[in-house]
């Protein structure tokens, strides 16, 4: 193919400079109905879909998407290839965010606090109040927000400037103390930037950069490229030091499960070996002295071997340490960065696999400190009026904080906000705000790289809704300001022409350079190069000791939640449903105890247990876990929602209220790392949501792995692949003497004819998937999700096993040792339709409605399907999926998510992975239209899409040329159970390398 | 004009009949006016159809979601019991059509209620391939009906088959039932009050029988060809209902013993089933002189015979799984025997392989109570039988992580419980308004009504 320009960017182009501001933008004139057009608007074709490029609005990450539209409908949100922090692909919480978009419970339209709850009001009438409240506090207003895009964030100081008031930034993800680390250590206030695709050696101290840490899609990227084994490069090591093992560390070849805290002794002995060995610790030198592998042994419970022998490999080779995460985060937590920089310092690392980029002169971090200070304000008098926006401290934060008392004592308190939270339920004003995909802004992700973002469609019509940058311009106008912009999207272009004039106009006129910055969806304005620092003296004293825990009893690791995050993505269905990666559980909240743990204090999965600290107590399931220490639970952040809509209200448990409200010095994030907890037993069992029959293959051929020497000694040389043959007849076809025992390789027979399947004229779709790189992160499952119309069926069904996804993320526990340090061994496998060649469900369909297509899909018919389940039974797979009810019918305008190219499916009919035939038969009807063969890597399915991994590839592997058949072809490929029972499934494998070494690496 | 050596048989298997006349007298008696308790076990059965109703309409405005199904476990309760009910319409045509052939007397008594068990039972039975349906409209795609988008359901299908199996069985047992009915209709429509409704109907379905010779010949010819055409449906029926498992790649179905296996336990339920419902009908309406120990007796052999099978069969099923060498396979049994649904495997082991070894004992086999119990036992033996086939085998497949268990819900049991009332229904019915024993053939084996011996009557 050629590398010009292709038809869909084009299309994506034309989408965003044919005038798409003008119609989606910043209008408030609502479009009721979209269709007919009386006037076709230019860019929208019926029937052809137009992409908009936007930025993620889901964490701070800052990943590039494209919006994809329909008929001016956003229907997905896939990664923008362009973008480095999302290179093309997206995390689940990405993906739902469509789901926040169309959320049933968003606000409808400005509201007033009255005696019995909640009035309607008109606009005017809101923004009224909203003035009188805030000229009333004058200079002791509070505007409390979350990490905000740059533009909005300068409109926001500058709002509060009019008055003289406070500006507060809170997340409850905190990185401020990585970044305080950093500024202790080379002096620069930022975040670095970590390189782990040119890692060959990664230790991480707990940081679960596959999952919520800084920014996980970008990180699995990288991580899945080192890891990753292929001639190319070797396979980097990874280890994992951390009380708990998280997805992240089941993706880890060799875990060391120290003592909650230590990870700062541990990484401080490490750098001692190191000095010792002759490498300069700089300034640290002499406290290293004090951090001895046996001292840091004792104290993190762990052989001083494992630490020398990890600080020697650390040395040797191209090494990055990344951590501690936020489930990490105890009072020491600056001291634990600091410790870890300094390791990477002394290993030589900074400069290239850990760059610190210049100061970041953007948003401080947004930590706890500056909301706690202003509690204490709030509930002193200091401050009597706060807006809110974009974050949620009534939930998030521990009771102890005292934020909702403080936010009830206030004269004025306004919420801006798209949907109801904890804290918004408490404001006496809310104002309803647009989302993300709806409102103009910007992100800037780290130094030197910006993203616009724009509008995907006019703002969803069920909601009377505002940008809250109009809202805040609207109230500086009201105080006597004069910013600089009638709307936020004048505001924001005027920061931009200002930015892009300071940077030396790239890209020619600002008119040009706006559109392509729109276009590609990033901006790199180029900051000056800087050196690499050297460590520096650090300005104040801390404790890199492990920190003393309040309480008796077990240690409370409180972790941020792959699928909710702060618990944001609480009231989102898919994300919701999505099984934890970790548990497989959805809906609900779980403790995780260590099985031995658990038969000695007489607890069995599913028993309720009563989990008490000093700060509170929770009632909660127990999932025995045997990643997890012995003397450690851990509960995951963002369920427990009271206030935040019908997915999410009652749904688990926050674990938030055991914990105290300590600010960590000197960073000011707040600890999670605080207590220990009582777990008893309260006599009550639940059935728990789960997805998770065993976690045990039983040597079947499903996940086999190999050690990489083996692999590299060509082990597998002769269990190579034999190639996919399609065995089923169009009907009738003659029967014929089967040579030998019928083993696969004696297909097809001679002389026997199988139907319509020529492979001369028909290509045959097919995927592989390399286990080596899957995290298991799930993003796939959502992605199909989403792409496909799969519905969510609720916590009942999904503990009766009726969850429709279509991919399931199988996981087996091969080797994990909460005892000792040692080798690790988890293995995932995403678990969608075979597409086989024989496939069992076909024949046994009694009305065809299972059937199977020329160019080899396994074809599900919704309409002709009558519902006797026969295929599902009949799939050795299971990986059919049945509409146990009118699953499909939601709440409006939640089924604006629809994709219009695919069935939605009603109740009593089977359905399943179609390789997103919708996108084949895209692709034929475009290469049809231009008079050419469709290419055999054209066509591109959700969950490959989707995969930040880059473990999925998908096309035509009839062609020897295609990537898929390239990939397939290599020593690692198998095919799940098709030796056992010559189904000829079309999805190939590549099993998974490891440094340890594995039972049987036959299939 | 009976021989010598069957006047003898005759006397041997019904010693206590005296005349012609007093068979037509006792069996029509039983159509006369019913009692309360009859009214009460209709009302009953009656409200048990109301159950079937009602769960059955919930579940098709709701969804089979109702059901307690789930991913893995796509056929439960409901293909479990249509299995139990095909096993139990098994016996009937047995004894009306291989027993006719091999000329086994015995059959007599027994085979109007056999037979109309069987015609009920496939009424039950074929109402669970619509229940369990997703779509349960869309059932008459399931039929090679004519349309214009030239749609054929698909032959390779073994549930296709079933749908054959199970009409093509429906139709011959019935028309091999009401045929056998028409003399016995015609001597009640004779008996019955002149100008009565029920006097009118019976003489609509006696479709003029008068018992001329003409009239008995084509009887006789039609019967024995009817005979001769379902003989080999009590073979299919059963196995091509196996075949729906065996035709499958699941461990614990994909078996090549199933389709005898499956017959045996089937004339095993069967007869079982037979002996469950004589044994209340004999006491109730006296017919101790008709359905006489023996008969039980040769009841109870078939059963052991079969049941000695269907064991063997289980043990086999044990042993090949072990033998396979396939973890799959040898898991689904070791599941079956000590998993999660152990219990149920163990009332099927107990009730169809330990009971009946009691069958051995002659005094078992002539107590009726003890056969009875032995039948109650059987029956439910059985339908636990295909509950561990269907349910341990789909629960515990090739992929360990995708395992789940199923457990049936409220409506599965207001259906399965239902079914019951409606086969009970029909058969209430029928045990009053048609002749429930054979009377033209009892007087068959009966020795020729010929004056008494004089010194007889002086007695």
């Amino acid at each position: 193919m050629s590398d010009g320009i292709k038809r869909r960017d084009f299309l994506k182009v034309l989408g965003v400079t044919g005038a798409g501001a003008g119609l989606v933008g910043c209008s408030t004139d609502h479009v009721e109905k979209l269709i007919p057009y009386v006037v076709p608007p230019e860019d929208i074709t019926p029937g052809v879909a137009t992409w908009y490029s936007s930025v993620c609005g889901e964490c701070s990450a800052g990943c590039g998407v494209w919006v994809k539209t329909r008929e001016g409908r956003a229907i997905k949100v896939e990664g923008n290839p362009n973008h480095p922090v999302s290179g093309g692909a997206l995390c689940s919480r990405g993906h739902a965010s469509l789901q926040g978009l169309y959320n049933p419970d968003r606000v409808t339209g400005p509201m007033r606090r009255t005696s019995n709850g909640f009035e309607s009001i008109g606009w005017d009438e809101a923004e009224g109040m909203l003035l009188q409240g805030i000229q009333g506090a004058g200079s002791s207003t509070a505007l409390i927000s979350g990490k905000e895009g740059p533009t909005l964030s300068a409109l926001m100081d500058e709002v509060v400037d009019l008055v003289g008031g406070t500006r507060i930034e809170y997340e409850a993800l905190s990185e401020a103390p990585l970044r305080e680390a950093a500024r202790l250590a080379f002096g620069r206030d930022v975040i670095p930037t970590f390189r782990l695709d040119d890692a060959e050696f990664i230790l991480s101290f707990g940081a679960d950069f596959l999952e919520t840490w800084l920014s996980p899609v970008e990180y699995t990227r990288g991580f899945a490229r080192a890891s990753g084994v292929d001639e190319a490069h070797d396979k980097a090591r990874f280890v994992f030091l951390s009380p708990r093992l998280s997805l992240t560390g089941q993706n880890a070849d060799e875990w060391v499960p120290l003592e909650p805290g230590s990870e700062a002794v541990v990484a401080l002995a490490m750098a001692n070996v190191l000095v010792r060995d002759g490498a300069s610790a700089g300034p640290y030198g002499d406290l290293l002295q004090a951090y001895t592998p046996e001292s840091a042994a004792q104290e993190a419970g762990i052989p001083a071997e494992t630490i020398e022998e990890l600080a020697q490999a650390f040395g040797a080779s191209a090494s990055l340490a990344v951590g501690p995460g936020v489930a990490g985060q105890g009072a020491n937590a600056t001291a634990t960065n600091l410790a870890v920089l300094i390791l990477n310092a002394v290993a030589g690392n900074v400069g290239s696999t850990l760059q610190i980029g210049v100061e970041d002169r953007g948003a401080a971090s947004a930590s706890y400190r500056g909301l706690s200070e202003a509690i204490s304000g709030m509930a002193g008098g200091q401050i009597q009026a706060a807006i809110v926006h974009g974050t949620n401290p009534a939930y998030s934060l521990p009771p102890a904080a005292g934020f909702r008392e403080a936010l009830g004592q206030l004269d004025f308190s306004v919420a801006i906000t798209s949907q109801i939270d904890e804290t918004a339920a408490l404001c006496d004003l809310v104002l309803p705000a647009r989302h993300s995909l709806e409102t103009w802004g910007d992100a800037n992700p780290r130094p030197g790289l910006w993203s616009v973002r724009q509008p995907a469609m006019a703002p969803v019509p069920h909601f009377d809704s505002r940008p809250a940058g109009d809202l805040l311009l609207a109230l500086a106008r009201g105080l006597g300001g004069e910013p600089d912009g009638e709307t936020f999207h004048d505001y924001l272009r005027n920061r931009w022409s200002e930015r892009h004039a300071d940077a030396g106009s790239p890209g020619g006129t600002f008119d040009q350079f706006w559109r392509e910055a729109l276009r590609s969806g990033v901006v790199n304005l180029d900051e000056a190069v800087v050196e690499a620092p050297s460590l520096q003296a650090p300005d104040r004293a801390l404790s890199f000791d492990r920190p003393q825990l309040e309480g008796e009893g077990l240690t409370l690791v409180v972790y941020p939640s792959t699928r909710l995050g702060d618990g944001r993505g609480a009231n989102k269905p898919w994300l919701q449903e999505l099984p934890d990666p970790v548990t497989k559980l959805a809906w609900h909240s779980w403790i995780e105890i260590h099985p031995e743990t658990a038969q000695e204090m007489g607890l069995r999965r599913g028993d309720i247990v009563r989990v008490s600290s000093p700060h509170g107590e929770v009632e909660v399931p127990v999932y025995p876990y045997p990643g997890i220490r012995a003397d450690t639970v851990a509960i995951s952040m963002g369920a427990g929602h009271e206030n935040y809509g019908r997915y999410a209200d009652g749904k688990g448990v926050n674990p938030m209220r055991l914990l105290p409200a300590n600010v960590e010095e000197p960073s000011g994030a707040l600890t999670h790392l605080n207590v220990r907890v009582e777990v008893e037993a309260t006599g009550r069992r639940r059935r728990m949501a789960t997805i998770e029959g065993s976690d045990q293959q039983y040597d079947r051929p499903i996940a086999p792995a190999v050690q990489i020497d083996q692999l590299r000694a060509g082990a597998l040389e002769h269990e190579a692949g034999y190639p996919l043959q399609e065995l089923q007849g169009g009907g009738g076809f003659i029967p014929v003497p089967v040579p030998g025992d019928g083993a696969p390789e004696d297909y097809p027979l001679e002389g026997a004819r199988y139907g319509d399947y020529d492979p001369a004229e028909n290509p045959r779709w097919a995927m592989a998937i390399d286990l080596d790189k899957c995290t298991g992160c799930s993003a796939c499952v959502t992605a199909c999700q989403v792409e496909n119309n799969v519905a969510s069926v609720g916590e009942d069904q999904v503990m009766m096993g009726r969850d429709l996804h279509w991919i399931r993320m199988d996981r087996y526990y091969e080797q994990i040792d909460a005892s000792a340090p040692g080798p690790v061994d988890v293995r995932f496998v995403p678990m969608l339709c075979q597409h086989c060649g024989n496939a069992p469900c076909e024949p046994v369909c009694p009305v065809y409605a299972a059937y199977h297509t020329p160019d080899g899909l396994n074809g599900q018919v919704y309409n002709r399907c009558v519902g006797t389940r026969y295929c599902a039974n009949n799939c050795p797979y299971k990986v059919r999926v049945f509409n146990w009810h009118r699953f499909s019918e939601v709440p409006e305008p939640l089924n604006w998510q629809y994709n219009p190219d695919v069935t939605v499916r009603t109740e009593g009919v089977m359905e399943k992975c179609s390789f997103c035939v919708q996108r084949i038969r895209e692709g034929e009807n475009k290469a049809t239209l231009e008079n050419r063969e469709l290419g055999s890597d054209e066509v591109i399915p959700a969950c490959q899409q989707s995969c930040p991994a880059e473990a999925i590839v998908f096309g035509n592997i009839r062609d020897p040329e295609s990537r898929v058949a390239q990939v397939s072809n290599n020593d690692r490929t198998y095919r799940v159970l098709d030796v056992l029972i010559n189904t000829q499934p079309a999805v190939n494998y590549l099993r998974k390398v490891t440094f340890h070494p594995v039972d049987s690496i036959h299939v | 004009m009976a021989t010598a050596t069957e006047q003898e048989r005759g006397a041997a298997t019904h010693p206590d009949i005296r005349s012609y006349g007093e068979v037509n007298e006792d069996v029509l008696l039983m159509l006369n006016r019913p009692g309360k308790w009859w009214w009460v076990l209709l009302g009953m059965s009656i409200a048990g159809i109301g159950l079937l109703a009602f769960s059955w309409g919930n579940q098709i405005i709701n969804g089979i979601g109702l059901s307690g199904l789930n991913t893995p476990v796509g056929w439960g309760a409901y293909i479990t019991t249509f299995v139990f009910w095909v096993g139990i319409a098994h016996s009937g045509t047995l004894i009306s059509a291989i027993l006719f052939l091999f000329r086994a007397r015995w059959r007599q008594s027994i085979y109007r209620a056999a037979e109309a068990m069987t015609v009920f039972a496939v009424m039950t039975a074929g109402l669970y391939p619509l229940i369990h349906l997703g779509r349960v409209w869309h059932a008459y795609w399931l039929f090679p009906y004519p349309n214009q988008r030239l749609l054929w359901p698909n032959f390779s299908s073994p549930l296709v088959w079933d749908v054959f199996a199970v009409t093509t069985y429906f139709t011959v047992s019935s028309l091999f039932f009401v045929m056998g009915l028409i003399p016995d209709i015609a001597a009640a429509r004779d008996q019955a009050p002149k100008g009565t409704l029920r006097q009118k109907l019976y003489k609509l379905t006696s479709f003029g029988w008068r018992g001329t010779d003409r009239q008995w010949h084509h009887f006789g010819k039609a019967y024995l060809y009817l005979a001769a055409l379902a003989t080999p449906l009590v073979l299919s029926v059963h196995s091509v209902v196996s075949w729906d498992f065996a035709m499958s790649i699941v461990p614990g179905w994909h078996a090549t013993i199933f389709a005898p296996y499956f017959v045996a336990g089937a004339i095993f339920s069967g007869v079982a089933m037979v002996i469950t419902i004589l044994v209340p009908i004999r006491k109730v309406f006296g017919l101790e002189k008709y359905l006489t120990t023996k008969h039980f007796d040769a009841m109870a052999k078939l059963c052991l015979v079969t049941g000695i099978i269907v064991f063997y069969a289980y043990l086999t099923e044990f042993f090949m799984a072990w033998y396979s060498g396939e973890d799959p396979e040898r898991r689904v049994f070791w599941n079956r025997a000590f998993g999660h649904y152990w219990w149920a495997t163990w009332i099927m082991l107990t009730c169809n392989g330990i009971l009946p070894i009691l069958l051995w004992f002659k005094r078992v086999r002539y107590s009726i109570p003890a056969l009875f119990v032995i039948s109650l036992f059987i029956n439910i033996g059985m339908w636990f039988e295909r509950f561990v086939i269907i349910v341990t085998s789909l629960s515990h497949e090739f992929i360990p992580f995708a395992w789940n268990v199923y457990r049936p819900s409220l409506t599965e049991m207001g259906i399965v419980i239902g079914t019951f009332g409606w086969f009970f229904f029909w058969m209430l019915l029928f045990i009053r308004l048609l002749p429930p024993v054979a009377i033209a053939e009892i007087k068959e084996v009966l020795p020729p009504p010929m004056r008494p011996k004089k010194k007889e009557v002086a007695q």
